[in-house]
């Protein structure tokens, strides 16, 4: 069988063309999503100025969108033909790191190299003391109003982006917001979006991460069911729709006039609805169907009674991963390329574009403050990233791993019913806490108040 | 699996005859790719479900992949899902294209080959052109075009793909909406295929039409339908397109059939053996309804 | 005509007759635009303007017509022209690959009695009753990581070259070929590569004609196994490519509907033009063993 499968094999390469001849060049394949709007056009020519300074190394650039990226990059990883590098969110890597592929770039990176990049931001992107990829951005995701409209309903904008608010604030204002044809809040909810709402609003009552810093898995404490309590409230006030919303309809509906305050919103939302805005005065037909002019307000997630206030953040970068083609000489140029991308002027431009601040030296030397924007917003945003908490340290990749499959499998899927009214907060609480005793062991488990 | 074959001619003399050669020429190519892109695939899952699977260095668990499955809860609701969705969704298509069949008789061969068509025209549509449209079809929000219907009938609006109470429903409508073509066209066959003189007997018998229906058509078609009942089924236990499109499975699962609970365990979590073992359980299943089929088959077929 | 029996033929009111078919015809025109719409909204749709929407405004019919939408598109990727080009030539080999080598490998499990022939015909037919989600794994980490065929025509074509339905409906259909008339032409010096070709193939066209169209159209509208061999936009199918869309795009309706038009556009095309041979091979499809 073997034999008769080789000679298959052969066949196969004939037949499939396959680029079967020497390469005398290194071939690195990288693999991103739109990380900002020009991100996958801008990655193209770093890739080529990166090559004409390196000529033995070539770069392939795979390109995915956002919803498929997560799924293809680890359907290619487990068939060993994972890209070298990838993008993922830093609570990915657990999961390459599992499966073997994670590739400790602290032992392929000269040390003055990896001291670039900021200390905090590395520790994202870190398990077990080992350093697997490097950050490109802090991203803080919170919640995205229509100024004028919030204002209408007596919010003090401007207090609540300074100070931020507290949930009894935050359910005057969607009430007041609410008319015949405007919901107060809208979230996106429908499918995997879910997940980020219990993220966001996760903070509100103090959950800042799927573990505590003795490492006990925190979405079995009481706090885990105070917000799902509150989220059963927001759902069934009917200050927010009670069906499911698209991801892409939130903004929309805010800048239809259907929406007060929408989630999750990010800083880089107001050049979105600044672009709209000025379609709609060119009155070029490009603007969004039957769509307003609005004044952007990026807002602090409400905090509950007891809680200190922190804002959902979470670190983007870059990993380099196992494939077929690992070997030492390899990595040591992937992770060249790697360095290459997520430092200097191609960190600058992408922090820029997402009105983020860099995470590396290098980004903030070439870092261009963006001009024209609303100063309420950038203190907003500013206030909010420094309220994100890191991870704590020590989580190790099977506790990662496990705390994600947990979140896929039951988190989500019960967090849906609830969105739907079909569960109580109660029932999703101990669904959680009795699937998590499963998991990690009731002693690895918070309970009580955090 | 070749060599195997030979190996049991040659106990017996082997000689191969010129039509023994042409033979294996006719079918080498078919058979080259039957063995690589069937049997060894069928072969590597077998060995894959005992094992769990690292793209590098996979470890030998031996059962554990189909103890983990019976234990776990996600998989039996996969398993309700499925048989709900096959319980309502291949009757109902059956006994639809039964009676638009029957309708469609009395029309002359143009007529029925034009009905045919607009009834067989959404069916070749793919799965994913399908599944963008009624998506939008579905839309939740009091104006989603699903819901204006609902209003015009004076009925409360749903929350269609986002409740586990309509998701079900949904896509199961979707289903028995797009998919009659085939199955009407087939039956149509099958009614044409009944000799007349039974209805002139049954007319002499002063038989209405109802009767006729019953007492010939359902008989007579009875092959056809069983047919059309084990195909349906055994497809229906693969569903996975319009859940994988249209709602990921949720809302809380209640739209992951098997198909789409295997397709989750290999490409999102990553659990290439657990999938492989579960992919097993469900083609045991099929082969033991295509047994059951063979069987029926064997004694309702003669006609 | 056979089973026209089953309805009365009213001789003595031939009103009666025609009434009742106008109510039937009726209910049956309801039934099948309603099985239409969602084709009919998706062509009509792909004609609006080219701009985002809320959920919360739908209508039948764009608020105004114009192909901004198609633009669209095919301005979403460089290569979304390719991708239907791409279609095309998988479904194409793949048609061309089953008609020759199931064909050929039918006319052997029918006409030549050669040793184990039962044999390893029996084992196509189990093949048949496999459910895809047994072989889809193993499969794609032969094709992707032993085979290293990731993103080329290769492993979008090879696995589906010849499939064991189509070597099972040509092997049904050469087995009512009479065999004498095979055997003359043996003896008048033919082999079987002169038979298969002159006599078989010639005689065969109507199921040859079906196998390709049904073949053509299940590689056209296949989506799981292009998506997971291809991560390469020049790669994709126009299907992936859809899919794509569909999630990087989530507001722009129309363009949605356009791609969506696009995407089964070709079918539709085919299916007039060849409407006798789609009819026609649901039942031959459907012949049991």
């Amino acid at each position: 069988m073997k034999k008769f499968l080789a000679l298959l094999l052969a066949a196969m390469m004939l037949l499939g063309m396959t680029s079967a001849f020497a390469e005398a060049t290194d071939t690195i394949t990288v693999m991103v999503p739109p990380v900002t709007g020009t991100y996958l056009d801008d990655i193209d020519t770093w890739a080529n100025d990166f090559m004409a300074e390196h000529p033995e190394i070539k770069v392939e650039v795979i390109k995915t969108s956002w919803d498929d990226h997560n799924s293809k990059l680890n359907t290619m990883a487990n068939a060993g033909e994972a890209p070298d590098i990838a993008e993922v969110s830093y609570s990915a890597i657990g999961t390459y790191v599992e499966l073997g592929l994670g590739v400790e770039i602290d032992q392929y990176m000269d040390a003055d190299r990896l001291s670039d990049y900021d200390q905090n931001a590395l520790d994202y992107m870190s398990l077990g003391g080992h350093v697997y990829g490097l950050p490109l951005y802090i991203t803080i995701q919170a919640l995205g109003a229509n100024k004028d409209m919030l204002e209408a309903a007596g919010v003090d904008v401007a207090k609540v982006q300074t100070e931020g608010w507290t949930y009894d604030q935050f359910m005057e204002a969607i009430k007041n917001g609410t008319t015949e044809n405007c919901f107060g809040f809208v979230f996106a909810n429908s499918g995997v979006t879910a997940g980020d709402f219990l993220s966001i609003f996760g903070v509100a009552a103090g959950l800042t991460n799927s573990f505590t810093s003795d490492l006990k898995y925190a979405y079995t404490s009481d706090n885990m069911l105070k917000l799902l309590e509150a989220v059963e409230t927001m759902t069934k006030s009917g200050y927010m729709p009670n069906y499911g919303v698209e991801a892409g309809q939130r903004m929309v509906m805010c800048q239809t006039g259907n929406a007060m305050i929408f989630g999750k919103a990010m800083p880089l939302f107001e050049n979105n609805i600044n672009k709209n805005n000025k379609a709609l005065e060119a009155n070029d037909g490009t603007a969004v169907e039957n769509s307003i002019p609005v004044n952007y307000a990026f807002l602090p997630v409400p905090t509950m009674e007891g809680v200190t206030e922190t804002c959902f953040g979470s670190v983007d970068g870059l990993i380099a991963l196992r494939n077929n083609n690992t070997n030492d000489e390899h990595l040591k140029n992937v992770c060249l390329f790697l360095d290459y991308l997520c430092s200097g002027e191609r960190a600058a431009a992408v922090d820029q574009t997402l009105l983020l601040d860099p995470v590396c030296k290098s980004g903030r030397e070439a870092y261009v403050s963006p001009e024209g924007l609303d100063e309420g917003n950038v203190k907003s945003a500013a206030r909010a990233i420094s309220l994100v908490v890191a991870p704590p340290a020590g989580i190790t990749s099977e506790q990662s791993a496990n705390a994600k499959i947990l979140m896929d499998e039951v988190i989500i899927p019960k967090f849906q019913a609830l969105l739907a009214g079909e569960t109580t907060a109660q029932d999703m609480f101990d669904a959680i806490v009795k699937e998590a005793q499963n998991v990690f062991g009731a002693e690895n488990c918070v309970s009580g108040q955090l | 699996m070749m060599k195997s074959q030979t190996g049991i001619q040659s106990r017996r003399r082997f000689r191969l005859t010129d039509d023994d050669l042409w033979g294996y020429a006719f079918i080498l190519i078919a058979m080259i790719a039957f063995g690589v892109f069937t049997l060894y695939p069928v072969i590597s899952a077998v060995e894959t479900s005992f094992l769990k699977y690292k793209p590098f260095g996979s470890e030998f668990i031996g059962l554990k992949n189909y103890q983990d499955t019976f234990s776990s809860s996600l998989f039996y609701k996969t398993v309700l899902n499925t048989l709900e969705y096959t319980v309502v969704v291949v009757p109902l298509s059956l006994l639809m294209a039964f009676a638009i069949s029957i309708m469609i008789l009395p029309f002359s061969k143009k007529t029925q080959s034009v009905f045919k068509s607009m009834y067989y025209l959404p069916g070749i549509a793919s799965g994913v052109a399908l599944s963008v449209v009624w998506l939008w079809i579905y839309d939740s929000s009091p104006t989603g075009l699903m819901n204006q219907v609902f209003t015009f009938l004076h009925l409360p609006t749903q929350n269609w793909l986002s409740s586990s109470k309509t998701s079900m429903i949904s896509l199961m409508f979707m289903a028995l909406m797009s998919g009659q073509g085939s199955n009407i066209i087939i039956y149509i066959a099958a009614l044409l295929g009944i000799d007349n003189s039974y209805f002139e007997a049954a007319e002499l018998d002063g038989a209405t039409f109802m009767q006729k229906v019953r007492y010939i058509v359902f008989p007579l078609v009875k092959p056809t339908t069983l047919f059309l009942l084990v195909t349906g089924v055994i497809g229906s236990f693969q569903v996975f397109m319009n859940a994988f499109m249209m709602t990921g499975g949720g809302p809380d699962n209640s739209t992951t059939m098997i198909g789409l609970l295997i397709y989750k365990n290999a490409f999102e979590y990553s659990k290439y053996g657990l999938a492989c073992a579960q992919a097993i359980l469900l083609a045991i299943v099929i082969a033991i309804i295509s047994l059951v089929q063979f069987k029926m088959m064997g004694v309702d077929v003669e006609y | 005509m056979s089973a026209m029996g089953l309805y009365s033929e009213h001789r003595n009111h031939p009103w009666v007759k025609h009434l009742r078919n106008a109510l039937i015809a009726l209910i049956l025109i309801f039934l099948a635009a309603l099985a239409l719409f969602p084709i009919f909204y998706m062509v009509t749709s792909s004609f609006g303007p080219a701009i985002a929407t809320a959920g919360n405004m739908r209508t039948i019919f764009p608020s105004s017509w114009s192909l901004d939408s198609y633009r669209a598109f095919f301005d979403f990727n460089i290569y979304a022209k390719r991708w239907i080009l791409n279609s095309f030539i998988i479904s194409f080999s793949t048609v061309v690959g089953n008609v020759i080598f199931a064909s050929m490998a039918g006319y052997a499990f029918a006409k030549i009695p050669f040793k184990g022939s039962k044999w390893l015909f029996g084992m196509i037919l189990v093949a048949m009753m496999i459910p895809y989600q047994v072989t889809q794994v193993p499969l794609y980490i032969l094709v992707v990581k032993q085979f290293k065929m990731s993103n080329t025509y290769a492993a979008l074509i090879l696995p589906g070259i010849v499939s064991s339905y189509n070597v099972f409906l040509a092997k049904q259909f050469f087995t009512s070929i009479p065999t004498p008339l095979l055997e003359s032409a043996k003896l008048d010096g033919c082999s079987h590569p002169g038979i298969f070709v002159k006599i078989v193939m010639p005689l065969s066209k109507t199921v040859l004609a079906v196998m390709a169209i049904n073949t053509f159209m299940s590689t056209w509208n296949t989506f799981f196994w292009p998506f997971l061999v291809t991560s390469k936009d020049y790669m994709f199918t126009i299907q992936v490519g859809l899919k794509t869309f569909k999630f990087a795009n989530e507001t722009l309706f129309a363009p949605m509907m356009a791609g969506a038009t696009l995407s089964a556009l070709p079918m539709f095309i085919l299916f007039f033009a060849l409407q006798k041979y789609f009819l026609e091979g649901v039942t031959i499809g459907a012949v049991k063993g």
